[in-house]
This record gives structure tokens, sequence and C-alpha cells, in this order.
């Protein structure tokens, strides 16, 4: 008879001990919110009323009656725009220094003393929300695009940064020190070395950020941003959900077509 | 040329990973350092390239001391070494030429060199290292289209844009297609003797080292146990180098006098 194997050691005690941690957590979230399929249930002829009046989406081009905005699809062509280059340029201002900085933190690339504050550095960066970004430059800064292109590009730094240091710490360093061995210094190194390894992952990462970005372009309006969300938020509060709908529905479709193009475009990178 | 004097590397806790007396390479030599695995042939080639910094003794590489040389002069002797590897460590996504060109990093002006722009000569370095190992026809092709044979002749090109006064290689052959392997080690004696370069290339098989080197060092355990003509390298010595080590095949391990042998080990 072939030997048995040998045992390993026993996990069971391990297993319901986190199981039982996260089941409490859930209770625990359950109570908190006071979530309750009752009130959900009750709430129909609410949600019905709401979705009669969402619809149909308003989609007029001439003001017919006097209305305090005008018609959604005009400002829909006015703005929609804005809200993409407020996206494209927060991305693209995020990762000229995400590069950087994903250099520099990259563990593999730079000494303990660079890398480590570096990363720290890039963790507060992504540790706040970008709509939170927004609110505080939109209070120091004033209305319009500016608060919500330097949120975005501050926000995309965070988590790029961190993505392309990743990126780098997985480059093979054989290369590297071949082109060590060849006499080159540090930023030949990183030019020959790192670069073309991490090139095509690093536009593919950017990509997606782009995609989530224009998301968050279309919700920074909420807070007072100029672009599509500024007036989601204007006709909501003047109850023209009907224009509203329009506008939810322009933000779906930019965002559709704009990460159609991304997943074109990476798996190309491929 | 190169000159080892009482040298003993260490890592960690662990016995010596080299422990050498006195080793001398001449300018212009053909030397092939054999031994079964984790001998410390990595380890002789990396500390003459100057990676691995010894716990105590003298290396000296075209009369620079290692020990006590200025980071300045590490480096000028650094670029002089040109060092082939088993893994070929080319850059997969860029082509042959800018493969090649990447050996000129060293001597090339830096800053240019950022934005990819190598002066008329590097490129005329490059393309005859490339017409040298015959991948004329190759040369705009992206390298990770090539063959391992073929790629390894990219890194001998590489290597010989530098210009180099000693040319390394570690174990250049083991990640090639045996079929193959010959034709890179007779490019790689052939440009050494072209270019007057001293070779040390560490190998696993002792009879090709029996054939394409003048000289052999045998190691076992980080110690020098053959140093000899590879011609008065017998079966005996090679037997006692590998005692323990079932991997080879000892039967005509030299080569000689059976020559088909090489082809099949």
């Amino acid at each position: 008879m072939p030997p048995a194997v040998p045992g390993r050691t026993n996990r069971v005690l391990l297993r319901i001990a986190v199981g039982t941690l996260i089941l409490a957590m859930l209770v625990w979230s359950w109570f908190g919110t006071e979530v309750s399929v009752t009130h959900l249930l009750s709430s129909g002829p609410r949600i019905a009323d709401f979705i009669d009046r969402l619809l149909p989406p308003d989609l007029t081009w001439t003001a017919t009656e006097p209305r305090p905005f005008p018609p959604p699809l005009r400002i829909a062509a006015a703005v929609v725009g804005l809200t993409l280059q407020i996206a494209l340029l927060g991305t693209a201002l995020g990762m000229a220094a995400a590069l950087v900085l994903g250099l520099l933190g990259a563990e593999n690339l730079t000494p303990h003393w660079v890398h480590h504050p570096v990363k720290i550095a890039l963790a507060l960066l992504r540790s706040i929300p970008v709509i939170l970004l927004a609110l505080l430059f939109v209070a120091a800064l004033g209305l319009g695009p500016l608060p919500g292109v330097l949120a975005i590009a501050i926000h995309s730094v965070g988590m790029l940064g961190k993505l392309f240091a990743e990126e780098c710490e997985t480059a093979d360093l054989g290369v590297w020190e071949a082109m060590d061995s060849a006499g080159s210094n540090w930023f030949q190194k990183v030019r020959y070395a790192t670069w073309p390894q991490v090139a095509p992952q690093v536009l593919s990462l950017t990509l997606f950020r782009l995609d989530m970005n224009l998301r968050e372009s279309a919700v920074l309006g909420l807070v007072g941003v100029a672009g599509l969300g500024l007036w989601i938020e204007n006709y909501r509060r003047a109850f023209d959900y009907q224009s509203v709908a329009t506008l939810v529905i322009v933000t779906m479709l930019l965002v559709l077509v704009v990460d159609q193009i991304s997943v074109y475009i990476r798996r190309r990178l491929k | 040329m190169i000159r080892l004097e009482y040298v003993e590397v260490q890592y960690g806790r662990k016995p010596a990973a080299l422990s050498i007396d006195e080793l001398d390479i001449k300018s212009g030599e053909r030397v092939a350092i054999i031994g079964p695995s984790g001998a410390g042939k990595s380890t002789l080639l990396r500390t003459i390239k100057g990676y691995v910094r010894p716990t105590q003794g003298k290396v000296e590489v075209m009369g620079v001391n290692f020990m006590s040389a200025r980071r300045r002069d590490r480096r000028r002797i650094n670029r002089r070494i040109g060092l082939v590897y088993q893994q070929f460590h080319l850059v997969r996504r860029l082509t042959v030429l800018q493969n090649v060109l990447c050996g000129r990093l060293g001597i090339t002006n830096r800053w240019r060199s950022l934005l990819g722009w190598f002066s008329p000569e590097d490129r005329r370095v490059a393309w005859s290292a490339i017409c040298e190992v015959g991948l004329r026809d190759e040369v705009h092709q992206r390298s990770d289209q090539l063959s391992g044979g073929e790629q390894q002749r990219v890194a001998v090109a590489r290597v010989l844009a530098q210009q180099p006064a000693i040319i390394l290689a570690d174990e250049p052959v083991s990640s090639v297609d045996p079929a193959w392997a010959e034709d890179v080690l007779e490019l790689i004696t052939e440009v050494q003797r072209r270019h007057q370069a001293t070779l040390v290339m560490s190998l696993h098989q002792p009879n090709l080292a029996c054939r394409f080197a003048d000289r052999i060092i045998g190691l076992r355990k980080g110690r020098v146990v053959i140093d000899d003509d590879a011609a008065k390298v017998t079966e005996a010595h090679l037997k006692e180098l590998y005692r323990g080590d079932a991997s080879l095949p000892f039967n005509g391990a030299t080569g000689r006098p059976r020559a088909d042998q090489s082809r099949t080990a």
C-alpha cells in the first residue's frame, strides 16, 4: 500500500473564527443602516410615482412655454464637452505626475528613503475621495471646471502612481542589469530597461482611469463643478425630473462610448 | 588582465561560495569555467564584473583594484566588460537594432540617448555588430519574435556594441536549443578572436568547454580544482570534478576522441 499523504495543520478553528467575524460584521451593518424589507415594499407607490414623474425624458429642443432653465438637450449639447474635457485634462495631469512618482515609489528602482515616503504620499493622495477634494477646491477656488480638474488629477496621481510603481516592481530586473552592464546611468536604465516593459500597462491603466474619471466628472456637478452633473442638480432642484432623466441618459451614453473606445484601445495594446 | 588574490565570497553565514587563492587571466585568453551546479561559476563571473563584492581578498581588472578603486574608476572598467546572460535579457518589445544600440548607452551622450537619439557612430558600430552576428535581415524585427539562438546572437551583438575588452558569458547556451549551442559558442569565440578580447565563460557541458576554450578552470564548492590547458584535461579530472553529480554523461565528456558527443550531450 502506498504511504498516506502527511496531514496538514488543522485549520477548522481558523475558518470558524473568520466566518463568525464576517457574519458579525454583516449583522452589524444590517442594524446600523436599518435596512428593512417592509420599508422597501411599502414604498411601492412612492417609487411608481417617482418613475412617473421621470418619464418620458424631456427631448424638446425649443422651449414652448416659459421655464426656469433651457431645454435639457440644449444644455447637454453645451456641457457634454466640458465634462469630457475635465476628465481628459485631470487624467492627463494625474498621469504625468504619477509617472514620476510611480518610478520614485518602485521598491526596486530607488533606495528605501525615497520610495517609502513616496508610497505614503501616494496613499494619502488617494485616500481622499474625488468628491471631497472637489468640495474643498470649490470652496477655495470658486465654481467652474478648475476645481474638478484638480480634484480628478490629485486622486488619479494617488491611484495611478501606486499602480505604476507596482508595475515597475514586476518588471524583469535582468534587463535592468544588462543595461547597467553596458554602463548606463539610472535614467538610461529606467528609459531602456523599465519603460519598454511597463509602457503598455501604463497606458492601459491610464485609459481605465480615464473611464472612471469621466464618471467622477459627471458627478462632481453636485458640489458645484461645471458640467453635466451641475445641470442634473439644477433640474433636480427645480423638480424637473423629465429633464434629469434626459441628462442621465446623455451621461450614460457618453460613459458607454468612451468605455467602448477605451476597451478597444486597451485590447490593441496587448 | 584579470587577477584575483585570496578572494573569498560569502553570502550570509553559509560556507564561502567562492574561495580562490590566486587566479590570473591574461589578455586575449579564452577561459571556460566548469563545475557542478552551485560550484560558484556565476559568482566568479560576477566578481570579475564587480557585481559581487568579495568579503576579503583583492580583485584587479585592467589594472584597477576593485576593492579600493573609486566609483568612477569602477564604472569606467565596468563599461569595458561585456556580459552575455543565460536568459539573454533583451528588451522584448524593442527591435534588434534598438537592443544592440543599448550596448552604446555607456559610451554615447547620456541625455540625448534618453530621447532615443544615437550618434551616427553609434549606429555604425551597432550595424557592424549586427552584421557580424549574422542578423542583417532581422535588424528591424522585434527581438521577441526571434528564436532562442538568434536572441543570444542579439545579446552578443549588444556586447560588441559596447566594444568590450573582456567578454564574460554566464552559461550562454543553457537556454539555447542544443542544436544551436555550438553555433552560438562558435560565434562568441570568433568575435572574441576578432576583437582581441579576453573571454571568460561558464559552461554546463565539459565537452563544449574543452572544444571552445583554451584553458579550463574547474570549480568545486567554490574552490579551483582544475586549472589547465583544455587539451590536458582528462576524463579522470572531470570525473573527480563532477563527483556526486549524476546529471552528466561521462563517457567522452571531454569531447575527445568522440567529437559527435557534443551534439547529443
